[in-house]
């Protein structure tokens, strides 16, 4: 077996999260940039259950995936006792282009984003897996102006009669409202209602449901959708962290999303449906007027990219040669006038 | 105007006729090169009351009492984040008693009356009424750039109607000259009483100016039809044309077995008796029975034939 060590040029840190370390690389052999994500090792406690779990659900899941809206595991090596894994090098990702208020995000940019994205994750849930931890962050974006969807850290296959899961899971502003309420067993749907929310963040250029805990979360998904009752979702207060909420009544999106058609407002009312079985899934939302409707999507190349290119300041003139212009030139002069 | 003077270098506008004094947020004036010296160091406080001072907080002194050049700025501050609307109070009384508010703390921030509290009285508003700033901030701001689209808007027809009018205008000096020389042909080739001519020529000048008349709402209309033409050159990023998207199912990798029935067929043909019904619970939190029956049986199906 060839060194791993050396078929990778370490070029530039990128970042460091809570588990690993990433660093954007060349590969020697195909030269082509990677990006190279090497695993924590942690304390001992950690250690000694073997590898992270987050590293263990990427390598797991990302082997056997491959999908052009998906980020692809292109390698996994073992240096001493760390493990890195590389994956695709992507430039940028959907969090840094919602921010960038110089970028101007028209309709059919939405479009293909939420295209890329839905295809993306209709290919996951095909074949049973749930990600889990949809946000703009973690929707990558290269220079082609390709979407794909990223970090597998909390992934999990889906559709097991027997098996419980956590409701701990999902960046709480984009987490469903039956995780919210501590259901053990789900569907498709809390990946479908974080990409409602995220098509909703692409409207609005901020985040839509922002809460401030998980209490906060839900009041803020029923001042916008109204609170649910029985008839609108049976079996609600059979949840296991079911409370009663104050009765707010239902707003109109297309009041909150003044800009959107009706076509995006039917896809958003679908995706952000609060039954969970009412929510539609990937195939069906895919199928929806509003992705066949005009604008087209833009394609690729033409989707805007941030310019992380710094700026150069037009040089002014240094101040002391100002000073001496201004003594040099009329002002003197004139300050002699009497 | 005469005693405007520099407070550093005490030149007077007399002295200096083109003397340009300079405010910061203090409110204690400075002329424009005594600034200049200022931050010729780097970084420098006001001479009077040696606050530490920022470059390009520096303006123009407009008003000859500096305090109200203070209170502006201050004013400024204060509205920036002090931004509720009427709309934001329930009764006319809690809008009056705000604004007396905003009021009271100008007042003490330009008279220097307890600036430590006050400070921590906007600090302490700024933090109860994050969310609500932010969404006025953000209106405003909305506000603002169609204010400055309609601005634009009536300007560029005003400029359309002008250069119409003088169109018109120049059309109409043409128009008589023109007549006036098919008169004087007409005077002096034609055999007829020259009363006649000139009659006929009367009449039909009047016919052509009430012809003119109605011509220029016309115009108008036609330039409020401009406006509608502007909105498509605006800076806009042009709307790139691509294929329109048309849905395509995914491929389906080889099972290396047969094809597993498809959700309907399960449904009909009672596979679900088979599997455990889920709960209201399960069915609460948007998990189906079927979700294990159709994978159970897409396991079991693939992989079934011989591959070499």
């Amino acid at each position: 077996m060839e060194e791993p060590i050396s078929r990778y040029e370490k070029i530039d840190f990128l970042g460091e999260g809570q588990f690993a370390t990433v660093y954007k690389a060349r590969d020697v052999k195909t030269d082509k940039i990677v990006a190279v994500k090497k695993i924590k090792i942690g304390s001992r406690l950690e250690a000694q259950d073997g590898i992270n779990r987050t590293a263990l659900r990427e390598i797991k899941l990302l082997q056997e995936l491959q999908h052009i809206n998906l980020i692809g595991l292109l390698d996994v090596f073992g240096q001493k006792s760390n493990v890195s894994l590389v994956f695709d090098f992507m430039d940028t990702d959907l969090e840094i282009v919602i921010k960038d208020s110089s970028i101007v995000l028209t309709p059919a940019n939405v479009k293909s984003y939420m295209i890329m994205t839905l295809k993306g994750l209709e290919y996951l849930h095909q074949n049973w897996i749930l990600h889990r931890d949809l946000k703009p962050n973690n929707l990558l974006i290269n220079r082609e102006g390709i979407l794909k969807i990223g970090d597998f850290g909390l992934a999990k296959a889906f559709g097991s009669p027997s098996r419980i899961n956590t409701h701990q899971v999902v960046t709480r502003w984009y987490r469903s409202p039956e995780l919210l309420f501590g259901a053990r067993q789900y569907g498709t749907g809390v990946d479908m209602w974080a990409v409602g929310c995220i098509l909703a963040e692409l409207l609005l250029r901020v985040p839509f449901l922002p809460g401030e805990s998980d209490l906060d979360q839900l009041s803020r998904i029923f001042q916008v959708f109204g609170t649910p009752t029985e008839e609108i979702w049976p079996g609600m207060k059979t949840l296991t962290d079911y409370v009663q909420y104050k009765q707010f009544p239902a707003q109109q999106l297309r009041h909150i999303f003044s800009a959107a058609a009706d076509d995006l407002i039917q896809l958003l009312e679908s995706l952000l449906a609060l039954y969970p079985p009412r929510r539609c899934d990937c195939t069906q939302a895919l199928m929806m007027p509003y992705f066949s409707n005009k604008p087209a999507p833009s394609l690729g190349p033409k989707l805007p990219m941030p310019s992380n290119v710094t700026k150069i300041e037009v040089e002014k003139p240094s101040l002391k040669r100002k000073l001496l212009d201004n003594i040099d030139g009329g002002s003197l002069a004139k300050r002699l006038q009497f | 105007m005469d005693d405007q003077a520099c407070p550093r270098c005490k030149t007077t506008k007399y002295r200096n006729p083109s003397l340009k004094l300079m405010v910061n947020i203090c409110g204690h004036a400075l002329c424009e090169s005594c600034v200049d010296l200022l931050f010729l160091k780097g970084s420098g406080s006001c001479p009077d009351c040696n606050v530490p001072l920022r470059r390009s907080n520096f303006r123009v002194q407009l008003f000859e009492d500096s305090m109200v050049e203070k209170e502006m700025d201050i004013r400024k501050r204060v509205l920036k984040d002090f931004n509720k609307k009427e709309e934001d109070f329930a009764t006319l009384r809690e809008y009056n008693d705000y604004l007396e508010e905003i009021e009271v703390i100008i007042y003490n921030l330009v008279n220097n009356i307890d600036v430590v509290g006050t400070n921590k009285r906007i600090e302490q508003y700024k933090k109860d009424n994050k969310e609500l700033i932010m969404k006025n901030k953000a209106k405003i701001g909305r506000e603002e750039i169609e204010l400055e689209e309609i601005l634009e808007n009536e300007k560029q027809m005003e400029e359309f109607r002008r250069q119409e009018i003088a169109k018109m205008e120049d059309e109409a000096k043409k128009q008589k000259i023109r007549e006036k020389e098919a008169l004087i042909d007409e005077l002096m080739f034609a055999d007829g009483d020259a009363k006649d001519i000139l009659n006929t020529f009367a009449q039909t000048v009047a016919n052509k100016q009430e012809e003119v008349v109605p011509l220029l709402p016309k115009v108008t209309q036609f330039s409020s039809g401009v406006k509608f033409t502007r909105g498509s050159s605006q800076a806009l990023p042009i709307i790139e044309e691509g294929p329109l998207y048309k849905y395509e199912p995914l491929e389906i990798p080889d099972r290396c077995g047969p094809d597993p029935p498809s959700l309907e067929e399960i449904m009909k043909n009672g596979f679900l008796h088979h599997v455990r019904a889920e709960n209201e619970t399960e069915k609460a939190g948007g998990y189906t029975s079927t979700l294990p029956c159709l994978r159970a049986l897409q396991d079991a199906l693939s992989g079934l034939y011989h591959a070499s």
